[in-house]
C-alpha cells in the first residue's frame, strides 16, 4: 500500500512539474528558443495522462494498462530520440559539415534498429506488440543512451560554451542511465527478484530526477547568447623576451 | 596501488555492463520473447501479463 502511494505521488509530481515547466516556457516566452526541451515536454505530458487515465480505471495489474503504458512509451521513446538529435544539431550550430554526417549517422540508426525489430517480428509473426513494438523501444532506448553519452563526450571535446545544453544532457543521461544500469544488474542476477523490483522502481525515479534537473535548468540557467560557439581558449603567457619589446 | 585497485574495478563494472547489455540485445534478438525493462516516464512499471496457455490438442 505504501509503495503504492510512493509510485502514485512520484507519478502525478511528474506530469505536474512536466505542466509547469511546459506553462512557464509559454508565460516567459522562451518557447521559441527551447523548442526542443517544450517538444519532449509535451510528449511526456500527452504519453504520461493516457497512462494515468488507464491505470485509474484498470488498475496496475489489468491488461489495458499494460498495452497502454508500452504503446505511449514507443511516442516517449521515439520523442526521446528526436531531442537528443535536436540536440546535436543545437552542439553542432555552427559546424555545418560535421551536422551533415552527424545526420546521416543518426538517420542511418533509426533505419538499423527498425530493421533489427523487424528481424524479429519476422521470426515471432503471431505477435506484432511483443515482438516489434516493444523490441524497438527497447533498442531505440539503448540507442538514445549511447547517443546521449556520444554528444555529452562531444560537448567537452567541442569546448562548447553552451552550459544549458550541457547539463540538460546531463538530464537526460540521469533518465537513461539509471534504468540501463539496473538492467545489468537483472541480467548479473540472472533476473534476481529483488534486481527486477530494484529496476521498475528506478524508471519513474530517473525521469523524475530528470525532470528536477530541467526544472532547474530552464528556471536559473540562461540560455547563452549566440550561443552555440565554443569557449574562447585561454591566453597564453607572453614570453619574457616578447614582453620587453 | 590505490589506483590500480580503482582501475580495476573500473574495468569489471564496464565489462559487466557492456555483457550484460550485449546479453539483453542478443536475447531480444532471439526468440526467447522480450522481457521490456527500461521505459521513459514516472508511472508505476506494469507487471508482466501471464503468458498465453497454450492451445488444447485436438484429437
Amino acid at each position: 500500500m505504501e509503495s503504492n502511494f510512493v509510485q502514485y505521488v512520484v507519478q502525478d509530481s511528474g506530469i505536474l512539474i512536466e505542466a509547469a515547466l511546459i506553462f512557464y516556457l509559454a508565460r516567459t516566452s522562451k518557447w521559441r528558443g527551447q523548442g526542443a526541451v517544450a517538444f519532449y515536454l509535451s510528449s511526456l505530458v500527452v504519453g504520461q495522462l493516457t497512462r494515468a487515465c488507464f491505470l485509474h480505471e484498470y488498475g496496475l495489474t489489468s491488461l489495458r494498462y499494460y498495452y497502454a503504458y508500452w504503446s505511449t512509451d514507443f511516442l516517449l521513446v521515439m520523442s526521446a530520440f528526436g531531442v537528443v538529435c535536436l540536440f546535436f544539431r543545437r552542439a553542432c550550430w555552427r559546424e555545418e559539415k560535421i551536422w551533415r554526417l552527424i545526420r546521416i549517422f543518426l538517420v542511418f540508426l533509426l533505419v538499423l534498429v527498425a530493421a533489427i525489430s523487424g528481424v524479429s517480428l519476422s521470426l515471432n509473426r503471431h505477435d506484432f506488440f511483443t515482438y516489434f513494438l516493444v523490441a524497438f523501444n527497447q533498442k531505440l532506448y539503448f540507442t538514445c543512451l549511447v547517443l546521449n553519452t556520444l554528444l555529452y563526450l562531444m560537448l567537452h571535446r567541442m569546448n562548447s560554451a553552451d552550459d544549458q545544453l550541457e547539463l540538460l544532457v546531463c538530464g537526460m543521461g540521469i533518465q537513461f542511465a539509471g534504468p540501463a544500469a539496473t538492467l545489468a544488474l537483472v541480467h548479473l542476477t540472472y533476473g534476481g527478484r529483488f534486481a527486477k523490483w530494484l529496476a521498475y522502481q528506478t524508471i519513474p525515479l530517473c525521469t523524475f530526477g530528470m525532470l528536477l534537473v530541467w526544472a532547474y535548468v530552464i528556471v536559473y540557467v540562461p540560455k547563452t547568447a549566440g550561443g552555440l560557439g565554443r569557449r574562447d581558449p585561454p591566453l597564453r603567457p607572453v614570453p619574457a623576451e616578447l614582453s620587453k619589446l | 596501488m590505490k589506483n590500480l585497485v580503482l582501475m580495476f574495478l573500473l574495468a569489471v563494472l564496464v565489462v559487466a555492463t557492456a555483457s550484460s547489455l550485449w546479453r539483453m540485445f542478443v536475447a531480444t534478438a532471439t526468440i526467447d520473447g522480450v522481457r521490456p525493462l527500461v521505459a521513459i516516464g514516472t508511472d508505476p512499471v506494469p507487471p508482466f501479463p501471464p503468458p498465453p496457455k497454450p492451445p488444447k490438442p485436438t484429437k
